[in-house]
């Protein structure tokens, strides 16, 4: 089966590089990923004619940092409260509902999300985000 | 209502707890106190670069922002160049312009569409805006998407383009390949006129403010990478004076910096500034779009920025085409210099408005010191005055509405706040 793996976050910012690290480790292995800023819109060319993606992000839900949660994007809505989170930043969940208001959904859409905790400018990821980004990358390498 | 104190607050103003929020205190229908913090300025990156050769400086700053890395770049380059004393050659400067074009379209179809757009129509954003008008945020989406295109091909990567280098581009692409952008431009200057028509119909509310513009100036073209830096009261200045004429100030209530012109006070850069200062040389396409849509310098009412931004999309895709039309590749990808001592300082066009950097650099080519002030820093001050006085004006209206609107006013600036994280900030119910 033919899957997208998307990482996405900002390097430069402590636990937002989650999706990162998740997607160069698999390079490493050998798999195709790509590493995103997580710009909705272009992310939403990014899986363009894709049948099954995986997008991984850094989340915040208040949940123990390196918490692993995963959502079916095909099914549920991944923010609720829309209004809160849609001040300026055209982001993930931006571009997942966006997508499907529009009729772009891939057919198989898993988004996991890793619980971060500092997103610092300069930070480096903390140990329980980079110790779930291996655990998450070595999962999705067995899948 | 008078004697009453009300509190507008928005706390997610940015995606970093503690880091972005505004404050409004309202005594009545008098505005007490305004506390914006939304922008952390790049002192990191600044300290980062220091003892990194000169050639890193530019794929480095690129990371600072997701939307308008290439404006990153080319401020770094362009200094870069100057204190080694490069030439570039005019084939390079050609696609330098092209690559600047990429980067407007990519962010004024962003943030005209996605993120402005909703405010006017009535919409909380663009998810919902898109259910009544698929079309426009179609249109918005493929805008868009031609700039990325146009950035991926100069840069070789969409996100933090590595391929443009100190005097040139480490490979520069051959004049069939940029043909083949020429339709996709020829749609994008259609849809960029109907998107000047669509914005202009907009109601906007009645705010004007008497602003000093800053803004680069060059004798013959809409600013991108070169020019005087002046301004509506009378400033032309070259980049290297820049820090003579402008200040930042600390503010007790915010990370931030507050940028000000010394002895004058807060100032307005963006697309506002650039219109006012260079409206004669726009094409004549994207000038009589802007006569169409009844915009006349100066501008001074910052919800128009819209249609301002609107116009400036005209401008990058007519300025995109012509490069593409006229581009023969250069004799060597980049020019080359032996390392030495020196400063050097430079000023782009970003879309949010002009980029200062500066860097010293010692024998061997390495940074000393890194100066980087970016255009959100820049107007963040004025962003606190539009809205001390707007404030005042919805101060009567419900709590929720004025909000919102005291939302707008700060879109309007397209302020860089996206750039920060992009991490997804939700609300679950966990199993």
């Amino acid at each position: 089966m033919e899957c997208r793996i998307i990482g996405c976050g900002n390097a430069a910012r402590g636990d937002d590089a989650a999706g990162l690290l998740v997607a160069r480790r698999l390079r490493e292995w050998g798999v195709d990923t790509l590493e995103h800023s997580g710009e909705g819109l272009a992310l939403m060319e990014s899986w363009r004619g894709h049948d099954a993606v995986i997008v991984i992000d850094a989340v915040v839900t208040g949940g123990t940092p390196g918490a692993v949660t995963v959502w079916d994007g095909r099914k549920a809505p991944v923010i609720q409260d829309r209004r809160r989170n849609s001040t300026h930043a055209f982001g993930v969940a931006e571009a997942v509902e966006l997508a499907r208001v529009l009729g772009r959904l891939p057919p198989r859409l898993s988004i996991y999300g890793i619980e971060g905790r500092r997103f610092d400018l300069g930070s480096a990821p903390s140990p329980e985000v980079s110790a779930a980004a291996e655990r998450l990358a070595q999962r999705l390498f067995r899948y | 209502m008078s004697g009453r104190t009300r509190t507008i607050r928005v706390e997610t103003l940015a995606r970093v707890e503690g880091e972005g929020a505004l404050t409004i205190k309202l005594h009545g229908d008098r505005v007490t106190d305004v506390k914006l913090r939304i922008f952390e300025p790049p002192r990191f990156f600044e300290a980062f670069l220091k003892g990194r050769h000169y050639s890193e400086a530019a794929d480095i700053t690129a990371r600072i922002c997701g939307i308008c890395p290439i404006a990153y770049q080319m401020s770094a380059l362009h200094a870069m160049e100057r204190a080694l004393g490069i030439r570039i050659d005019p084939a390079v400067r050609l696609l330098r312009r092209l690559f600047y074009c990429g980067e407007w379209i990519e962010s004024h179809a962003l943030h005209v569409y996605m993120l402005h757009a909703p405010d006017f129509l009535g919409y909380p954003d663009a998810i919902q805006m898109a259910r009544d008008h698929r079309a426009v945020v179609e249109q918005g989406l493929r805008l868009k998407k031609i700039g990325n295109r146009i950035v991926r091909l100069l840069g070789g990567r969409e996100i933090h383009p590595v391929s443009a280098a100190v005097g040139g581009f480490y490979k520069t692409p051959a004049k069939s390949v940029l043909r083949e952008l020429e339709e996709d431009l020829q749609w994008a200057t259609e849809a960029s006129l109907a998107t000047v028509k669509l914005v202009a119909g907009f109601e906007f509310p009645d705010f004007e403010q008497d602003y000093e513009f800053v803004a680069l100036a060059h004798p013959e073209e809409y600013p991108f990478n070169e020019g005087r830096l002046v301004s509506s009261r009378g400033l032309n200045i070259d980049a290297a004076e820049y820090e003579d004429h402008f200040v930042e100030q600390h503010v007790k209530h915010s990370h931030a910096l507050h940028s000000v012109v010394r002895g004058r006070g807060s100032y307005l850069v963006g697309p506002l500034a650039r219109f006012n200062l260079n409206f004669d040389r726009l094409p004549a396409l994207a000038r009589e779009a802007a006569h169409t849509a009844g915009l006349a310098p100066p501008v001074k009412n910052p919800f128009r920025s819209i249609v301002v931004r609107a116009v400036e999309l005209v401008f990058a895709c007519v300025e995109a085409l012509r490069v593409v039309r006229e581009y023969e590749p250069p004799a060597a990808p980049r020019a080359t210099a032996a390392p030495r001592s020196g400063v050097g300082q430079a000023i782009t066009e970003a879309p949010r408005g002009i980029l200062y950097h500066r860097y010293a650099l010692d024998e061997n080519g390495l940074i000393l010191t890194a100066k980087i002030v970016p255009p959100t820093s820049q107007n963040q001050k004025r962003i606190e005055d539009d809205l001390r006085e707007f404030a005042a004006q919805v101060a009567a209206w419900p709590l929720e509405e004025a909000t919102w609107k005291c939302e707008q006013a700060i879109r309007n600036y397209d302020p860089c706040i996206s750039c920060a994280t992009h991490f997804l900030r939700v609300n679950v119910e966990r199993e």
